[in-house]
């Protein structure tokens, strides 16, 4: 990292200057190598197919997804809604609206503690209704101004799908970001892979480019991986934006690494963030006029069987029971929305969040061995060198599980921390200044540069078991509070 | 198994809050998690953990430091055999004689130290750290075989709580707690730690060989007028056998129960560096240090009638005393070491100065690692310190790069 980027980032620019005659908007721009890092090899990986699991019978809304608001409900149980029918708004500010993913009856309004909204379930009827919205044409969106482009997406309530950095929270519409990354590559265990997600929504994915091409002043970069398995066109040859390819170990994929090459974050600027898969929802909604009704979702993990790991085409917030129904494993298992890494824990009964495109189900372990801390190691895996299998098996597939592999320490180690992380970010003395409530020092440290998730394969790898990521939300959340 | 697990099991509740013994409960968990790995699953993200923990790593330190052990428990007897002039006495006879002079010494060093990191845990309410089977370990290690066991047990007392615990416990301490306790016990008792009768064992009415002095290397340089031939006075002496380099190097005469032996030591640090656990940095630093203090000493030597010690080039120092023991398992210890990369250089590399200027300038004692780690220790933070002021600044002329230049 650092000098060699600049300087073959300037060769190539100049280079493209004199070939095309003015700076090009639509060229790979940037190719970055990460090296610290680690690539977990998890068994169970999902095939690249997709599957029709678009028949849900039920969705849900998470209102407590959206960081940052307060929701005024709108509807009452019993409710026929359409799809795209008003579900509640922001009481911060009142033009960000919320809609239904589907068309039906409301059937259950979940409060929870301090009556706060935690769940709005809608049961699908046959024929939904659909609320329309304003549509356009793909040339029309290349010259919408940007309010055009903001009230079309507060009003459908799909700018929760671009968040702002620091603090991972809904764009704030009255800001222009200084840059917009979309993050095409995922290097996380089993997260869906845009190249396949695309699939049959080219056009989508590409117009919803052009929208957030259209909210900056600065610069959209679109990251890839260098050497995507299931490359399509769509993707990597995206028009209107800059395209960074990036190879190396997780978390190369992570959108923190990316801004930190490309457009870091000093303290007061402000980037936008959004995730490949979710750009083609807003692409095809400005381009149909209704809110899409389905996405394209992976599950993986050995808690799935097989063959049922792969690409499935399902509603938007649908019952995870049409995807998972008889496809579990009969050992326990933990249910992630998202990835091992960095996803939640949830249960088969519930719905398909907002944000993850995947679902990943592990086996839950409560197994204890016997002196286990003097086993050789051969049937474990461990990043460190202490276990037999860390020299001979070294390409090994593993069944990771849920057991924490030990038990909490006092912090210990030095330098372990930040072997697995690719910024210029000191993570023992940024934990440090966090645990602290030192929020001046962890802001000087670069904390307002990074996510909770850029943290997970600290918390991975630590013998303490530290919470190392729980400690980095709860200090972005401090800084967040005090204010900049 | 099954029945050990269900034997812990059904005494569970007896430490669990409420249970009588709760306020027993780390000794519990310390059995607990000692006999079977525990059941613990992970309650937030990340939802996998890597199977590395804190005892596989301390066992890995410990395991390290058998060759040493070993060793030492050899070389005791051996030099108690060997100058007692016991007769028909082969390698088990040393190995005997060495474990009866040297297990005492681990083991209250083992009890004593154990029982107040148990009572801290207690008192405290936290689980006991597996560091102290290092510390344990370490302690004796630094010692001479003649040592008497009560003040084994003061030394280790005084290591873990003024060292260690004081500060609030494992992970908290500015000192190496083990060099600590040798540091008390070395101010304290100078008659047992110091001079040359505490290095071999001698029987009281034994006769023992002749010309025996006890003198280690280090002493014997420390002793020899100004401006004699240094690398001459060490192969004449102890008893004709003489301290050729090798000799030193292998480690075959008195001095502390571990520390002698170079191969040993190597051994050692092989082990912590392939693992990874011990830093690699720290110990080459050292060893560049130690070159740099030797090669700056030999210089101002030849200017004059200095003292002998300033002739003593660099790879004696390195296998004389404690240097390398030292250099690989006493300065690599994370915790009052430096913790960023940067700083492992300096500080690596003012240890190894550090041991030279001691060994030659002090004339109050002839070994000088023990007071350099520590010194060290006590810098390490302040090192740190402007480590991290120096990432800062490299930090904010790095975003400084991507400001439009308005």
């Amino acid at each position: 990292m650092g000098i060699d980027i600049i300087i073959s980032h300037t060769i190539c620019r100049i280079f493209l200057f004199f070939a095309c005659g003015s700076t090009p908007r639509n060229i790979n721009v940037g190719s970055y190598k990460i090296k610290h890092g680690l690539d977990l090899r998890l068994m169970g990986s999902p095939k690249p197919s997709i599957a029709d699991a678009s028949d849900a019978g039920s969705v849900s809304i998470y209102p407590q997804e959206f960081e940052g608001i307060k929701p005024r409900l709108q509807v009452k149980e019993g409710d026929i809604v359409k799809r795209g029918g008003l579900l509640f708004f922001d009481k911060k500010n009142e033009h960000l609206k919320f809609r239904a993913p589907a068309g039906g009856r409301v059937n259950a309004i979940k409060l929870g503690p301090r009556r706060a909204l935690t769940e709005i379930e809608i049961e699908v009827s046959p024929n939904e209704d659909v609320e329309t919205f304003q549509q356009y044409t793909a040339e029309q969106i290349l010259t919408l101004s940007r309010d055009e482009i903001l009230s079309q997406l507060l009003e459908t309530g799909y700018l929760a799908y671009i968040l702002q950095r620091p603090f991972s929270k809904i764009a704030d519409p009255a800001v222009s970001p200084k840059s917009i990354f979309v993050n095409g590559m995922n290097t996380a265990p089993f997260q869906a892979d845009i190249h396949i997600a695309v699939t049959e929504n080219e056009t989508d994915f590409q117009a919803g480019l052009n929208i957030l091409t259209r909210l900056t002043n600065g610069k959209v970069n679109l990251c890839i991986a260098a050497n995507p398995a299931n490359p399509s066109t769509a993707v990597t040859q995206a028009k209107h934006v800059d395209i960074h390819t990036f190879s190396g170990p997780h978390p190369s994929g992570n959108s923190s690494v990316h801004i930190h090459n490309i457009d870091p974050i000093s303290p007061g600027d402000q980037v936008w963030v959004a995730s490949a898969v979710d750009v083609i929802l807003i692409g095809a909604l400005f381009l149909e006029g209704v809110l899409p009704a389905t996405k394209v979702v992976v599950a993986g993990g050995t808690g799935i069987q097989e063959p049922s790991r792969q690409y499935y085409r399902t509603r938007i917030g649908g019952r995870l029971d049409s995807l998972l129904k008889g496809r579990c494993s009969e050992e326990p298992y933990r249910l992630l929305s998202g990835d091992v890494l960095s996803g939640i824990q949830i249960q088969p009964d519930e719905y398909l969040r907002f944000y993850q495109s995947s679902i990943t189900a592990i086996p839950a372990s409560r197994k204890r061995s016997f002196l286990g801390w003097m086993s050789p190691g051969w049937n474990q895996f461990s990043a460190s060198k202490l276990f037999l299998s860390s020299w001979f098996k070294r390409s090994a597939s593993w069944d990771f599980n849920t057991n924490l592999n030990g038990s909490h320490r006092v912090m210990v180690l030095t330098g372990l921390y930040d072997k697995y992380m690719p910024m210029r970010i000191m993570v023992d003395y940024l934990v440090r200044a966090a645990l602290a409530h030192d929020t001046d020092e962890a802001v000087k440290l670069g904390i307002l540069e990074t996510d909770p998730e850029d943290f997970a394969l600290c918390s991975y790898v630590c013998p303490s078991k530290m919470d190392v990521m729980g400690i980095i939300r709860t200090g972005l959340i401090e800084i967040e509070e005090e204010g900049l | 198994m099954k029945f050990l697990q269900d034997q812990l099991e059904k005494v569970k509740p007896l430490f669990e809050p409420g249970g009588k013994l709760e306020k027993l409960y780390p000794l519990y968990e310390a059995t607990d998690t000692f006999l079977f790995t525990p059941a613990d699953e992970t309650l937030a993200a990340p939802h996998i953990r890597d199977a590395r923990e804190m005892k596989r790593t301390m066992i890995t330190v410990l395991i390290s430091m058998m060759p040493c052990v070993l060793f030492g428990i050899w070389k005791a007897g051996h030099q108690h055999n060997v100058v007692n002039q016991i007769a028909n006495t082969g390698f088990v006879e040393d190995m005997i004689q060495g474990s009866l002079l040297v297990l005492p010494i681990i083991v209250v060093s083992y009890a004593v130290g154990g029982a107040w990191e148990t009572l801290f845990a207690i008192v405290r309410k936290h689980e006991i750290n597996e560091g102290f089977l290092v510390t344990g370990m370490l302690f004796p290690l630094t010692l001479p075989p003649t040592i008497p066991l009560w003040e084994v047990a003061v030394g280790i007392s005084l290591g873990v709580v003024i060292g260690k615990e004081i500060f609030g416990g494992t992970g908290f301490n500015v000192l190496n707690p083990a060099l600590t306790a040798r540091a008390f016990v070395f101010f304290g008792t100078p008659k047992a730690m110091t001079g040359d009768g505490i290095w071999t064992s001698v029987l009281d009415n034994g006769q023992v060989i002749e010309g025996f002095t006890g003198a280690t290397p280090l002493a014997v340089v420390a002793q020899s007028p100004d401006s004699t031939n240094i690398i001459q006075t060490l192969q004449n002496s102890d008893f004709g056998e003489g301290f050729t380099w090798m000799r030193i190097f292998l480690g075959d005469f008195g001095g502390s129960i571990g520390e002698s032996s170079g191969p040993a030591c190597l051994i050692g640090a092989a082990i912590l560096i392939v693992s990874g656990v011990g830093s690699w940095r720290i110990m080459l630093s050292c060893v560049i240090g130690l070159a740099a203090g030797s090669y700056l000493m030999n210089a101002v030597g030849k200017s004059g009638d200095f003292i002998a010690f300033t002739q003593l080039s660099f790879h004696y120092h390195l296998v004389m005393g404690g240097f390398l023991f030292g250099a690989i398992f006493m300065a690599t210890d994370p915790v009052s070491g430096t913790a960023t990369n940067k700083g492992k250089w300096i500080y690596g590399f003012m240890i190894g100065l550090l041991v030279v200027l001691i060994r030659v300038a002090n004339p109050a004692y002839p070994e000088g690692v023990m007071l350099a780690i520590l010194f060290m220790n006590v810098m390490a933070p302040l090192i740190d310190h402007f480590v991290l002021q120096a990432h800062i600044k490299s930090r904010e002329r790095y975003l400084k790069r991507f400001k439009p230049h308005d």
